[in-house]
């Protein structure tokens, strides 16, 4: 976060008004239209990066058994792309710091509690892309010290944490108390039906 | 367990029912016990679901979907924690990602609706043959509604059941080593008997048993496996059942005219599976399954996980279902079949359990595992295997005793050539399971 980099209003407005191919459903196997490893390729060069490797496209164009893991995460891939389609980047051409954002821990944990339709909706998520994609990028929002932008990203993203936490929790107990259920239940007797597979 | 937990439900009628059936003269050793676990609520579940079977045809519109879909996929994408984990939903239905048998066996629980009661909960495992042991959550309105979709699809046949209290409706058999058998009775039938039977000699104090004890009940039906039914017709009843509904394992035609002409009463084939209950059915000369279950829909999807066109073999993919434990949002069962509309609605051809194979003739040519099912269709096999090993070599194995090795022979050396590498072998059991086999294997890649 050395260097100042664009105004966040800027970028976060761009979010908002995404458009709807960048919202569209990524190529998995036979499904979805928008191949994101293509998107991916394209950003890059816009931005005097190099290629993707192999690795790095087997990573953006997983197997169709692989859509129910993969969908979130290229969706939330396919916005950061967008995001870095912003001329202030294209201007300083960033493809190194592009490509680390696209493959970071930081993107990927974000798609796990958000997807992308809720990024684009809800304004404090919107700040949560655009802010740690400049984190990724080792920049601050223009008009804000290293601490003040660490601070703002700090207290957002311990939100949502915290809201994240709190829905797994929930669910871990349901599941808890399924698992529980099938124990108490496995020595027990099944129930009548008129045929067998 | 207590009768009053397996029969929340019993009327002085169906009582005595249930103690005749247990102290028959002539019953088995049953080795177990079990009931409907219908409470009221449940069996006014069980008789809604028969209302709305009754009134609503199954299937949808060439190109369109059901309209109950839309509302169950937002059901299983805000509730149900496995498919919350997709995201939101696509705009096309094609969009949404298949699941398969390993993501089921991985975390069952992961597929119970947040708002869905844990009363009730049932516990069902199955061995399988995948390589992936199956824990079915289900409920008693599950097994409950298997009723009313094998009384339709015995309707479809012309064969109304009438039984009703003090009556036995249905007796389910099975030839097992070992089998859990039990009495029961079936409130959604008018306390009518249900039985679940092993024929095997080794239950019955006598095996002449078998047929006193099925005489004096004289079900209206049969259901079971092939298997099941070959040993049966060696019984020699003098009753007659007003059908047989085949379930679990291919019924080969031979097989099945055989049986029509034993019992002189048709014979349902019945596409029925753990994960979905009853899902189709076929009867007489039919080539095709027609659709029974009216809140189940089936995709044919290819390894990609796209929709195959109407007529083209892939794996039959089903949404919905009646299992309030288990909504099905597009689960790939590992059966293969190809979708065609017959008139207005859609039906499955050519169906046939597990991945297609390709066996090799000594002259190169490709046989398709539907060619062999083909050949062997006159014959009247019970259960059977056929695997060919790398050196192109074929080993037939064979459940049951009413085919002639020879008819087996000239059926696949037709088939493959004369000159074909093949033995055939009778068998009592498959790796000691007397449930589902894998049909068809080859070390051929």
């Amino acid at each position: 976060m050395a260097e100042e980099g664009p105004l966040l209003e800027s970028l976060t407005r761009r979010l908002a008004e995404t458009p709807p191919d960048f919202l569209a459903e990524p190529r998995l196997g036979a499904a979805g239209v928008v191949h994101v490893d293509a998107v991916a390729a394209d950003l890059l060069r816009a931005l005097g990066g190099g290629p993707l490797a192999a690795a790095e496209v087997a990573q953006l164009r997983p197997p169709a058994r692989e859509a129910r893991t993969q969908r979130r995460r290229l969706r939330v891939v396919l916005l950061a792309c967008w995001l870095l389609h912003d001329p202030w980047f294209a201007a300083r051409s960033m493809g190194d710091g592009a490509r680390a954002f696209l493959f970071s821990p930081e993107l990927q944990a974000l798609a796990e509690a958000a997807d992308a339709p809720r990024i684009v909706a809800d304004p404090d998520r919107r700040e949560e892309l655009a802010r740690l994609c400049l984190k990724v990028l080792g920049l601050r929002p223009a008009g804000e010290s290293e601490a003040q932008a660490q601070d703002r990203l700090t207290t957002i993203s311990t939100a949502e944490r915290q809201r994240v936490i709190a829905a797994a929790r929930a669910a871990e107990e349901r599941a808890r108390q399924i698992r529980e259920a099938m124990a108490r239940q496995a020595a027990e007797e099944a129930a009548d039906k008129w045929s067998r597979e | 367990m207590s009768d009053s937990d397996r029969f929340p439900v019993l009327s002085p009628a169906g009582r005595a029912l249930l103690q005749r059936l247990r102290e028959h003269p002539h019953a088995p050793r049953y080795t177990a016990e079990c009931g409907h676990r219908l409470t009221a609520e449940s069996l006014r579940r069980v008789r809604a679901f028969e209302a709305e079977l009754r009134t609503t045809s199954p299937g949808w519109a060439r190109g369109g979907y059901p309209d109950w879909l839309p509302g169950f996929v937002d059901l299983c994408l805000t509730e149900v924690p496995f498919y919350r984990r997709y995201g939101d939903a696509p705009a096309r239905f094609e969009d949404l990602p298949a699941f398969d048998r390993a993501d089921l066996s991985r975390e069952p629980w992961a597929f119970v609706p947040d708002s869905q009661p844990l009363d009730g909960l049932i516990v069902n495992s199955t061995s399988g043959t995948t390589g992936h042991p199956l824990t079915i959550l289900s409920h008693p309105v599950v097994g409950g509604c298997y009723t009313p979709l094998i009384k339709a699809a015995l309707e479809a046949a012309g064969v109304t059941l009438t039984s009703g209290a003090g009556d036995v409706a249905c007796v389910l058999v099975g030839w097992q080593q070992q089998a859990y058998t039990y009495p029961s009775v079936t409130p959604q039938q008018a306390e009518a008997g249900h039985l679940k039977l092993n024929l095997h000699p080794g239950d019955w104090r006598d095996p002449d048993d078998r047929a006193r004890f099925l005489d004096d009940l004289n079900p209206e039906i049969y259901t079971g496996d092939p298997l099941a039914f070959a040993e049966l017709m060696r019984l020699g009843l003098k009753a007659r059942p007003k059908a047989l509904v085949s379930t679990a394992m291919t019924l080969l035609p031979g097989l099945r005219r055989q049986l029509e002409a034993h019992f002189g009463c048709p014979v349902v084939d019945l596409y029925s599976m753990n994960e979905s209950g009853p899902l189709a059915f076929r009867c007489g000369e039919a080539d095709a399954f027609t659709l029974l279950h009216h809140r189940v829909y089936i995709e044919i999807l290819d390894p990609d996980g796209a929709p195959c066109p109407p007529g083209v073999r892939g794996e039959v993919t089903l949404t919905g279902g009646f299992n309030p434990f288990l909504p099905l949002l597009r689960y790939r069962t590992n059966d293969f079949a190809a979708l065609e509309w017959r008139g207005p609605r859609p039906v499955l051809a050519g169906l046939e359990g597990r991945p297609p194979v390709t066996f090799r003739a000594r002259d190169g040519r490709r046989i398709n595992n539907l060619d062999v099912t083909g050949a062997l269709k006159p014959l009247a096999l019970p259960q059977y295997q056929l695997h060919q090993s790398a050196d192109g070599a074929l080993r037939l194995r064979v459940r049951g005793r009413n085919t002639s090795p020879e008819a087996l022979w000239a059926a696949l050396l037709d088939l493959f050539g004369p000159d074909q590498a093949l033995t055939v072998e009778a068998v009592d059991s498959f790796d000691g399971s007397g449930g589902k086999v894998i049909q068809y294997t080859s070390d051929i890649v």
